[in-house]
């Protein structure tokens, strides 16, 4: 009887009954890119932190507006001072729930497209946000993925003193979440 | 030579130097801290304490400088493009100073021991308070150099 009891619970665990709930990163990446008239923009940040909440579907994200690194010094430097206003904004942050949450097998490998909806809040503007993406369940990893545009006017980013950026800004999010241990 | 020639001459010197001037300017690379002087040298346990005592003061005080955090490694963390960051502060503790290492000081990485204490210079990036109180506050910084390592 026993030896039932443990095959059973060795069997729920390894096909993730008992798997965890919480996962997350503290080095996602998120980068945007820009069409401009001299050069076009891109930056990454790859110290991202995600947390998601597998049962729930709540998903959050948090980033350092000082973290982004660009290519060339001078870009760094206008996109902090005269664009993102870092110093009096210092954080960019995203909290939603996954909608379709229920259709997503988390305890097997496989890709899913995922329906997130929530308030993304930039330069201190918080605004509504509903952006596809996708999950990729690798063995104890979650992969996120995610590419989607925002509007410089909709966060209040000024683009008037160089006008020399495009107002639509493309995002991409690549974040590798690890089960989070209590 | 006359007086024109004089001018022209002085002109063209001043247009090409300024052009110069802004070329660099625009082409300037971010530099490697290696050679810059830290505006400020602290423990990671001391910058953790100040940051959870009052975080908008602290910030004011480091968000965009220059900093060199001295602490026990507790994890080396490698994202799937191969960057690493060397996560500072107490094992027991959640919350750590975390530090992104710059992309051309990588191979450095491989020196580094877990436990060990280090000191890493790099560029305060901000604070970032956890709200889910699932997974700790980390003090961050980029371009991250190791200064030393001791044993």
């Amino acid at each position: 009887m026993r030896g039932i009891t443990s095959l059973i619970a060795v069997t729920l665990f390894s096909t993730g009954l008992f798997a965890q709930d919480k996962f997350y990163t503290k080095i996602g990446k998120i980068s945007f890119y820009s069409e401009a008239i001299i050069e076009n923009i891109e930056a990454h940040n790859r110290s991202v932190t995600c947390v998601l909440d597998t049962k729930t579907g709540n998903i959050q994200f948090a980033v350092q507006i000082k973290g982004f690194e660009f290519e060339k010094a001078l870009m760094q430097e206008h996109f902090n001072e005269n664009y993102l206003e870092s110093d009096k904004y210092p954080r960019a942050i995203f909290k939603g729930q996954i909608v379709n949450n229920g259709d997503i097998n988390y305890t097997q490998d496989g890709v899913s497209q995922g329906k997130v909806k929530g308030q993304l809040t930039i330069h201190g503007q918080t605004r509504d946000v509903e952006v596809n993406g996708k999950l990729t369940i690798q063995g104890n990893r979650i992969l996120i993925s995610s590419d989607f545009n925002i509007e410089l006017p909709d966060y209040k980013i000024k683009n008037e003193k160089l006008q020399n950026i495009s107002n639509k800004i493309k995002i991409t999010v690549d974040c590798s979440l690890e089960p989070l241990k209590s | 030579m006359s007086r024109k020639t004089i001018l022209l001459t002085v002109i063209v010197l001043a247009a090409m130097t300024g052009g110069v001037f802004i070329c660099k300017q625009f082409n300037r690379r971010n530099p490697d801290l290696s050679n810059l002087k830290p505006a400020y040298v602290v423990q990671a346990d001391e910058l953790i304490k100040e940051f959870s005592n009052n975080d908008s003061s602290a910030n004011l005080k480091y968000l965009g400088k220059i900093v060199s955090v001295e602490g026990k490694i507790k994890k080396i963390d490698r994202d799937q493009d191969g960057y690493y960051t060397v996560v500072l502060g107490d094992s027991t503790e959640l919350s750590s100073v975390r530090c992104a290492l710059d992309s051309t000081h990588m191979k450095d990485a491989a020196k580094l021991r877990p436990i060990s204490s280090v000191r890493v210079k790099g560029y305060f990036t901000g604070f970032e308070k956890d709200e889910t109180g699932l997974v700790g506050s980390d003090l961050k910084l980029n371009r991250c150099v190791i200064e030393k390592q001791n044993k």
